[in-house]
């Protein structure tokens, strides 16, 4: 058992997941209380307010008080939040494991999201659509935003592989261009109207709000993109490739192929963050996801993906997402000033990387020395 | 004097050195040779300021010195003279020559006093470069002569020349040789570190011979000769090796290679190889062998000409098609194009194998488990498991995976292209045993390789290559090494 816990279980990934339990402690320890107002779910799924009813018959809300971090529905946020960013980081952690960059998955999630909703929206309450079976509207909405975002990658590793351009100036114009569609089909109008149905089915709750969709698809994905990075051929070409491109040519592995399939799972998986948005808040605009291409690779390189190629996991990068989500959280509980946030995670992410560093370089003088 | 007292120094899994003690006496040329891993190099650059021992002193002239980095080696006047790359191949001579003072007027380079200064470096020792040159255009051992008139215009007194003829055509190792014996009659110490016995003995006035990072001897080159100094290294007397699959004589044709030919590379090459046949491939460096190589592989996408596996050709250009016929290529350098080191030893012996240990697009673990541990104990690798990354093993235990990756692959037709550059004795000679076993079992071999004995020893017949083009064949009654110079160097 223990020997097998370690091989998925990597010791990075230990590592990480004591760093999210250290961060868990000082949060909760350090957060103070609140007094959160209670809710009961009725049989048809919806939440109410629980009242106390006095003894002179007036009725007032109740409240409990609870540790700020450690409540339902504080963690059912941070659940969410993660999920999104948790999402695109695997297929990014995967681009950098090639030794390639993903630049355009912000730009990819605002074309998916926009294009899904146009459909969705053609078969929502007020679209000319609406008469059409339920299932109808929702299979075409979700087709078209992850066809618009399978394209997207298409595109990036197409290029990449045919001009033999470095990925990071690929997806760098590649990010305007898709950006730029993006407000071009909507006219930077945002679209909505979606059919019930489909919020419904995302925005599913169960306990302190905690939606159970996006994470669910959050765990698959981390789940996917496990199986494909460790028990898949195609997995190993992609460590291979980061690892050393000519060695990799030279046993003859096709690189473009491995090449133009990462590029379509990057864009893959921002295809799936933006279907889970569209039903989460119900509307989409071409500016969504600005800025997601540095959180998502901050969460890759986080988690222990190597920027050099060649290094890094799918349980990493969530673990990733999810530390740099837990860091903006306790900087809003904690209530430090907003405009620090942006420093203290920046700062995060070069002290992750130096110690992740020092880990290693440690490590090494560590088998040095035991050895006689 | 320079003075070894006790000095230890570990690597991540090793102990590279073991309380060496020994001394070199200033004005000689001191060989230091082991088997790879024996600590060699590593003692070099301890003296270069490269590596800093854990234990243990340096003495210079009796007083301790202890370099920390290789500038402060080169104000004590001692130098290292690379295997890799030491300049900014994109700068030219000149350039490299002063990058570290650069000569300035008023902020700006001044480039005509910079250009003087490189020619009067270069002049000091003999070389003549075009200063004006990007480094990168420069062959190895052009580039080696520019490294040491920088050692010698620093004011370099010691200068360590780590393996310096490991890539140098016959004619620049002699201009090499030439400089060496005249440093030595300027007084300036060389520490030669070289795994080529003829040369040091040829070379050198002191030899010290280290063994798994301990010292096994120091005294002068008269007092020894080659079979001891191999048996110190190694700690046994090798016995002279004899190919098994001479005994038989080879099979049918496997591989017919017909007017291949890639502009500005070769041209007009035609060979055959059978099966249970050992053919060298022998030239100098630059005359086209590993291009040769890696054309037959589909790796030249310029080549032209007809590569036939049991007479039917291949499609062009196509690694994939060379796999499929089951040709194998065990590229000259392994760490750039054999492995990829991030890896671990048995994702590198599986990597060519892959498509054969899938099924659904999944890894067969078990299978690939067995697979690696197979080949891994047939080649004696010598590594603490298979899951450890090969970035930190020998040089030989490389060589071994990287042989490993197409035997796993089940090649029937393998090209190894230098298969013993930069391996210790040990490893060779297992090597070489085991390329005789491949032979013996029925597979095609074509070794490229620069040494001759190597050659000699192992071929049924050696073709020889001259500057892009088959300068001749001979058959194993007529090897000899002088035979084989002399088509080489076209004379």
């Amino acid at each position: 058992m223990v020997p097998r816990f370690r091989q998925v279980f990597g010791f990075q990934e230990s590592g990480l997941v004591l760093i999210v339990l250290a961060l868990g402690a000082l949060l909760t320890a350090f957060s103070g209380r609140v007094r959160v107002p209670e809710f009961t779910r009725g049989p048809d799924g919806a939440r109410h307010r629980v009242f106390v009813t006095d003894a002179a018959g007036g009725r007032t809300p109740a409240f409990a008080t609870r540790n700020k971090f450690l409540n339902g529905q504080n963690l059912a946020q941070l659940a969410k939040d993660t999920s999104f960013v948790a999402i695109m980081a695997v297929g990014a952690g995967i681009v950098i494991i090639s030794g390639g960059i993903d630049l355009s998955v912000g730009a990819i999630y605002a074309l998916a999201s926009v294009v899904g909703a146009l459909v969705l929206r053609h078969y929502g309450p007020n679209g000319p659509g609406a008469g059409a079976p339920a299932g109808v509207g929702l299979l075409l909405g979700a087709g078209a935003g992850i066809g618009t975002a399978l394209l997207c990658g298409l595109f990036n590793g197409s290029l990449i592989v045919a001009l033999r351009v470095h990925p990071f100036i690929i997806t760098l114009g590649a990010m305007a261009i898709i950006r730029g569609l993006a407000f071009v089909i909507t006219t930077g109008q945002s679209v909505g109207g979606f059919p019930v149905g489909f919020r419904q089915l995302v925005r599913y709750e169960v306990g302190d709000g905690l939606s159970l969709m996006p994470l669910a698809v959050m765990l698959l994905v981390m789940a996917a993109g496990w199986i494909f990075l460790s028990r898949l051929a195609t997995g190993r070409r992609v460590y291979a490739i980061g690892g050393n491109e000519l060695a990799a040519r030279f046993s003859g592995i096709r690189i473009g192929r491995v090449k133009l399939g990462v590029y379509l799972l990057s864009g893959l998986s921002a295809g799936v963050a933006a279907l889970l948005s569209l039903g989460y808040y119900g509307a989409a605009t071409s500016g969504d996801g600005q800025g997601y291409e540095l959180n998502v690779i901050a969460a890759a390189v986080v988690g222990g993906a190597s920027l050099a190629g060649g290094r890094g996991s799918a349980v990493g990068v969530v673990l990733g997402a999810l530390i740099i989500q837990m860091i903006a959280s306790g900087i809003v509980l904690l209530s430090i000033d907003q405009n620090y946030s942006q420093i203290i995670i920046g700062t995060v992410v070069i002290a992750a990387v130096a110690l992740d560093n020092f880990n290693t370089w440690l490590g090494r003088r560590r088998l040095s020395q035991k050895t006689p | 004097m320079i003075e070894f007292k006790g000095i230890t120094k570990r690597f991540p899994g090793v102990v590279a050195l073991n309380d060496v003690s020994f001394s070199i006496s200033r004005g000689s040329c001191h060989a230091l040779i082991g088997e790879n891993g024996a600590g060699k190099s590593t003692l070099g650059k301890i003296l270069a300021g490269v590596h800093r021992a854990d234990e243990g002193t340096l003495h210079l002239d009796g007083q301790p010195v202890a370099p920390a980095t290789p500038v402060a080696a080169r104000e004590l006047g001692i130098a290292m003279v690379h295997q890799e790359l030491a300049f900014c191949p994109n700068l030219t001579v000149a350039e490299n020559l002063c990058l570290g003072e650069l000569p300035r007027r008023a902020g700006w380079v001044d480039r005509t006093a910079m250009r003087a200064r490189a020619r009067a470096l270069l002049a000091a020792v003999g070389a003549d470069l075009d200063v004006d040159a990007p480094m990168e255009t420069l062959s190895t051992g052009r580039e080696q002569l520019a490294q040491i008139a920088a050692a010698v215009g620093t004011g370099a007194r010691v200068i360590v020349m780590d393996e310096p003829t490991s890539s140098l055509s016959a004619g620049e190792t002699q201009e090499l040789f030439r400089l060496i014996r005249e440093l030595k009659v300027r007084g300036i110490t060389l520490i030669y570190v070289s795994h080529r016995m003829e040369e040091l003995f040829a070379l050198c006035d002191a030899i010290t011979v280290l063994r798994d990072g301990r010292h096994v001897s120091t005294g002068p080159i008269r007092a020894t000769d080659p079979q001891r100094v191999i048996a110190q290294m190694i700690g046994r007397e090798l016995g002279v090796h004899r190919p098994r699959h001479l005994e038989r004589p080879p099979g049918a044709e496997r591989l017919r290679i017909e007017g291949l030919a890639s502009p500005g590379r070769f041209q007009d090459i035609a060979l055959s190889v059978r099966s249970g046949e050992i053919v060298g491939l022998a030239g100098l460096v630059g005359a086209g062998r590993s291009e040769v190589a890696q054309a037959i592989f589909g790796l030249d996408p310029a080549a032209e000409g007809r590569v036939l596996v049991d007479g039917r050709p291949l499609p062009a250009r196509s690694i994939a098609a060379a796999l499929e016929a089951g040709i194998g290529l065990v590229p000259e350098d392994r760490k750039r194009q054999g492995l990829v080191l991030s890896l671990n030893c048995r994702e590198n012996i599986s990597l060519a194998a892959l498509p054969r240990l899938t099924r659904g697009g999944w890894v067969r673990r078990g299978m690939e488990r067995a697979l690696a541990s197979r080949y891994a104990s047939r080649l004696r690798v010598k590594a603490p498991s298979l899951e450890v990354v090969t970035a930190g093993l020998s040089g030989g235990n490389q060589q071994k995976l990287a042989l490993a990756k197409w035997l796993a692959r089940d090649c029937d037709i393998l090209i190894v292209d230098e298969p013993t550059r930069g391996v210790d004795v040990g490893a060779k000679a297992e090597i070489y045993q085991l390329l005789d076993e491949l032979a013996s079992e029925g597979k095609a071999l074509l070794v490229i390789s620069s040494e001759l004995p190597e050659l000699i020893g192992l071929c049924g017949r050696i073709l020889v290559m001259r500057a892009g083009r088959l300068a001749g064949a001979l058959p194993r009654a007529e090897f000899s090494e002088a035979a084989l110079l002399r088509l080489m160097a076209g004379v």
